[in-house]
């Protein structure tokens, strides 16, 4: 039994005890908030046959299937956004590079809708997306009903109940109390869907920092299994407040993306190459994630008194 | 008002996209020129626009410009920062008067694949090329009050039949939405790069309404792989003016949306921290004076 009352662990301890080959995973976030580092922790252990239920994930979902972690997505978007085009993703399923990977498709609010059944535990939401589209022709499990009280059809798409959450938040207690700043994306309801929710964190502060703004706490610590400080866990992508897109890195993960011989050689430097993910930081440089920090809070700002209280 | 002389193509489609921001529109914004087309509206004609980001910033007036539709900036100087399923829950309540999407292909009701391109004895599970997928953009075409379509003009993009439906336009012709049980309006427009399409009223098909300057209703007729009607009085449309250049251009330093630049290695890095921030100090001192 975890100790209730402090579950801080590494990140390396927390990938290998809560992932079991063939579970499905979820992460928070969208772009920004998304951990990365799981990602790179993911594949280090070379994790098999995960299951990766998201709405939308970037750069972290594309680590995970070029380093052939993944046997199935369940998702709206994978997809590397302005930088370009999921090219990891496209491999997978038109090449079966590294292996082929099933695709359960629905939309962005159909996902989101997945995710509050799942925290409800209630086994669907009706909703009024996705019918007319081939989304459906192509997905089994989304029902279309002229629903019981006669007021038409609706889209019925099934609770999502992944086995394990990583959710990254800018900060959190030590019993899991998470505070986030900016978007919440669907994290509300992904750590109440999730069977198990590891939270990373930019940084614990203590439980009387929590109840000075119980506003800001979008997960309770009756959710959370393990908290898990790692700054600058989402590398290159964004924390708001934290720091910004570190979009040039992003270009060269994309570039390297371009052939499979590249990602392996990338992947090699990156995540094999480096004992773990302080090390990749060191690597990334102190100065580089500094600068990321300082354009930050140089033009956008957490208020005052949400950091002091 | 000083018409450019010295713009591209992406800043007069921005330009163009801004001007379907009316300034009581609640905007849901996508990623690219939708967003800066967003950004120009709030800073210029619609100030009291309110745009909507999928992670769920409401109302944000950004510093700069955000890189996706979840990035920092998307709840900097914002009116509420919540959730994506609260956002969309607004969408399909009513709230959101205009959406804005793109595809990779489009037929002439409007609707949209983004999803695979098949061919050949290619399928939905082995397509040819695999696209992202919907993302938030089949919620945003079915529920969203009106659409405005974004896309390129080619011949292989705006075809008779779609590989796949991924977002709802007027499906197969008039009433087919609210049959299939859709709440939103659907598409009004499709701005691309050599024209403004409208939709007809009567069989909800696309009708050509603008040409930009330099092109023909020949040029239009030959990127379109259906009969094309073209509307009685065809207007063309005026260039940006020098004021809405400078926006852009202000927001997108790096050309990032605008050119398609790119920045690589620590020497990119640095003159990507110096050239953006540059651009958002001058926005800033300007908004001062």
């Amino acid at each position: 039994m975890r100790d209730m009352k402090d579950k801080r662990m590494g990140l390396e301890d927390a990938v290998h005890e809560y992932v079991k080959d063939g579970c499905s995973v979820t992460y928070g976030g969208m772009a920004g908030r998304e951990p990365t580092a799981v990602s790179y922790e993911l594949v280090r252990q070379r994790k098999k046959d995960l299951v990766f239920i998201t709405d939308t994930t970037v750069d972290a979902a594309e680590i995970l299937i070029a380093g052939g972690c993944l046997q199935k997505v369940e998702c709206a978007y994978i997809w590397v956004g302005v930088v370009g085009s999921g090219l990891n993703y496209r491999r997978a399923i038109e090449e079966s590079i590294p292996n082929y990977i099933k695709t359960e498709e629905y939309s962005n609010f159909g996902c989101s809708m997945r995710f509050l059944a799942g925290a409800m535990n209630v086994p669907y939401m009706p909703i009024k997306s996705l019918l007319g589209s081939d989304v459906i022709t192509h997905n089994p499990n989304i029902k279309v009903i002229d629903n019981f009280y006669g007021t038409g059809p609706l889209a019925f798409v099934p609770a999502a109940r992944p086995d394990v959450a990583f959710i990254h938040v800018q900060r959190a207690d030590k019993m899991g109390n998470a505070q986030i700043w900016g978007m919440y994306a669907n994290d509300d309801n992904i750590c109440r869907a999730a069977k198990k929710v590891v939270l990373t964190c930019e940084e614990i502060i203590p439980t009387s920092d929590i109840r000075k703004i119980p506003n800001m706490t979008a997960i309770p610590s009756y959710c959370v299994e393990a908290v898990v400080e790692t700054p600058f866990c989402c590398h290159p992508l964004p924390v708001s407040g934290y720091y910004w897109m570190d979009i040039p890195f992003r270009r060269e993960i994309l570039g390297a993306s371009k052939t499979r011989e590249g990602i392996v050689a990338w992947m090699d430097e990156w995540i094999h190459g480096v004992k773990d993910f302080n090390a990749y930081k060191e690597k990334v440089g102190p100065k580089r994630l500094a600068k990321l920090y300082e354009m930050e809070s140089d033009n956008y700002h957490i208020p005052e008194i949400v950091l002091n209280g | 008002m000083t018409f450019s002389t010295d713009y591209n193509t992406n800043e007069l489609m921005a330009v163009i996209v801004s001007k379907q921001i009316k300034n009581d529109d609640v905007v849901f914004i996508g990623v690219g020129i939708p967003l800066l087309a967003g950004i120009l509206a709030v800073t210029t004609h619609a100030p009291n626009a309110i745009l909507i980001y999928e992670g769920g910033g409401i109302g944000a007036r950004t510093r700069r410009l955000p890189w996706t539709i979840s990035d920092n900036p998307t709840t900097d100087n914002a009116l509420a920062a919540q959730t994506m399923w609260r956002v969309f829950s607004d969408q399909q309540r009513g709230f959101i008067t205009l959406g804005i999407i793109g595809g990779a292909e489009i037929d002439r009701h409007g609707n949209l694949n983004t999803t695979v391109i098949l061919g050949g004895d290619h399928t939905y599970t082995h397509p040819k090329i695999r696209l992202p997928g919907s993302g938030g953009a089949n919620d945003i075409a079915s529920s969203a009050g009106r659409t405005i379509i974004m896309m390129r003009m080619q011949k292989k993009k705006f075809v008779r039949k779609l590989h796949y439906i991924t977002s709802p336009g007027h499906l197969n012709g008039p009433g087919a939405r609210k049959k299939a049980g859709l709440v939103g309006g659907g598409p009004q427009a499709a701005i691309t790069d050599k024209c403004i399409f409208g939709f007809d009223s009567q069989t909800k098909e696309m009708v050509l309404t603008a040409l930009y300057p330099g092109y023909t209703v020949d040029d239009i007729r030959e990127s379109v792989g259906w009969d094309l009607k073209v509307a009685k009085n065809l207007e063309e449309v005026p260039p940006p003016t020098e004021e809405q250049v400078h926006i852009l251009r202000a927001y997108d330093p790096m050309g990032f949306v605008l050119s398609s630049k790119t920045v690589v290695g620590q020497n990119g890095f640095d003159v990507f921290c110096d050239r953006v921030q540059k651009g958002y100090r001058a926005l800033q001192e300007g908004s001062e004076i």
